[in-house]
């Protein structure tokens, strides 16, 4: 943690090693460390609309704590309070309409899918951040797979903790009946995602 | 006859070739920015970014502000009116102003200490042709920012944690595309870590949106695409941010390309 690890510059750690040692008093005591209330104070500096945009939800902070990598024995718990988070179509049909699915899958403001995976093998400007999503309908319409394939449409969390991949139905990015059309988009064999080539 | 069909299928096939050439160009970013810079090379003669720091030097030498001075006196880190590399060595901490300061920050600091302009009139446009001089002098330079000072590193440990603070409607922080998945694209872009010299090109010329982009524009920008509002310019998200990833940066041995830059 200490960064000057190749230096002789003694004082300057010694100092750092004092805050640090203050910074873990800090932990012990009080629920914001020095180190923490600083770091809340460089934030607030970036102005009101900033520091209220930076607000976290518990595991938004849970993920930044640990850099993306929650400790195992935390796992758990996390799948569970996000698997809560999910929510259904009044209907109960996981599989909506793939056209209305495609427009949402491309839209930047809402799925903005393109970003990170492939789809339709026409577009070329898919990026490549996660799994490509071509042919992904040759696992079938089974019921598990569909609410698989929701549920990580709607709160990616819920299956990868602090995964890239935001949990869109979650923050009301797509409603439940648009995750329905997403999900389409990928499983329907008549989607451009399963044309065969 | 049977010639002239043959030309249409050669000329037709040739096309094709072209077409497919520019696509390829196209979806290739460092390569298509490569090609506008030529353009601008053969058609005007001068970069943008050449214009901008031309506009910056102009700014730098001329006696201006209530009390009538150039900014030859200010000090970037390496003495009074000392350019040359000041950019490699920013941010750094300053007596002075008691601050840890980036490039940016430094100018406005000078503007109004030496200046006398009250920071409220501090046009932003004439700190990014200022930036775009004072950069030009540090072009192709290797980055050389490592926390020293107590200040310092606060600070680069306060853009580690904005590093990783994940918050907003897309759950995102730069870390997770940046750190955990840098080497692959979001959409066209390739996205790299502060390692493999994240920061490097900055500021530079972005012919997509036809403007200078100093490295705190270019935070602003990544953080509305995320959606989460942009900090307040000079603010210390900034600062603390730019340091983390030039340290980074140095650490990972980068040199600073062209100065300003010129990409998308």
């Amino acid at each position: 943690m200490c960064y000057p690890d190749n230096q002789e510059d003694l004082e300057v750690k010694k100092r750092y090693i004092l805050g640090l040692l203050s910074l873990l008093a800090g932990l012990t005591f009080s629920q914001q460390s020095p180190f923490q209330q600083r770091v809340q104070q460089a934030i607030q500096s970036g102005g009101s609309k900033y520091a209220e945009a930076m607000k976290q939800d518990p595991d938004q902070a849970l993920c930044s704590q640990y850099r993306d990598k929650i400790p195992a024995e935390l796992v758990p718990a996390f799948l569970e309070r996000q698997r809560k988070l999910i929510k259904y179509p009044a209907d109960g049909k996981l599989m909506g309409d793939w056209r209305l699915g495609e427009a949402l899958f491309t839209n930047p403001r809402k799925g903005n899918c393109y970003a990170c995976h492939t789809g339709d093998p026409r577009e070329a400007g898919a990026g490549n951040m996660g799994p490509g999503l071509i042919g992904y309908g040759a696992r079938g319409t089974s019921e598990a797979v569909v609410k698989y394939t929701y549920d990580k449409i709607y709160n990616a969390w819920a299956t990868m903790p602090c995964s890239l991949m935001y949990r869109a139905g979650y923050h009301g990015i797509l409603t439940p009946e648009e995750t329905a059309h997403v999900t389409a988009f990928l499983l329907d064999p008549a989607s451009p995602v399963n044309a065969r080539r | 006859m049977r010639n002239r069909s043959l030309l249409i299928g050669f000329l037709l096939a040739l096309g094709l070739g072209l077409s497919i050439a520019l696509t390829q160009q196209e979806l290739d970013p460092y390569k298509e920015a490569e090609r506008q810079r030529e353009l601008f090379r053969q058609t005007a003669g001068i970069l943008p970014g050449e214009l901008y720091a031309a506009q910056g030097e102009e700014l730098f030498a001329k006696k201006r502000g209530p009390r009538n001075v150039s900014l030859e006196a200010c000090d970037f880190g390496l003495g009074p009116g000392k350019l040359e590399g000041a950019l490699t060595q920013l941010p750094r901490y300053f007596a002075d102003t008691q601050r840890v300061e980036d490039l940016e920050t430094r100018i406005v600091s000078c503007m109004v200490r030496l200046q006398g302009f009250r920071l409220e009139e501090i046009e932003r446009d004439e700190v990014k042709a200022l930036v775009a001089y004072v950069a030009s002098k540090s072009s192709e330079m290797p980055i050389n920012v490592v926390p020293r000072t107590s200040q310092e590193i606060t600070m680069y440990n306060i853009g580690r944690e904005l590093w990783y603070h994940r918050a907003g409607d897309r759950d995102m922080n730069c870390a997770i595309c940046h750190e955990s998945y840098a080497g692959r694209k979001v959409r066209l872009s390739p996205v790299r870590s502060p390692r493999q010299g994240l920061s490097n090109e900055w500021p530079a010329y972005r012919f997509e949106a036809d403007k200078l982009y100093t490295l705190q524009d270019r935070i602003a920008f990544c953080y509305e695409s995320i959606g989460i509002a942009a900090p307040e310019f000079y603010s210390e998200p900034y600062i603390a941010l730019s340091i983390y990833m030039l340290a980074e940066a140095t650490r990972g041995k980068n040199r600073f390309t062209e100065m300003p830059g010129f990409t998308r």
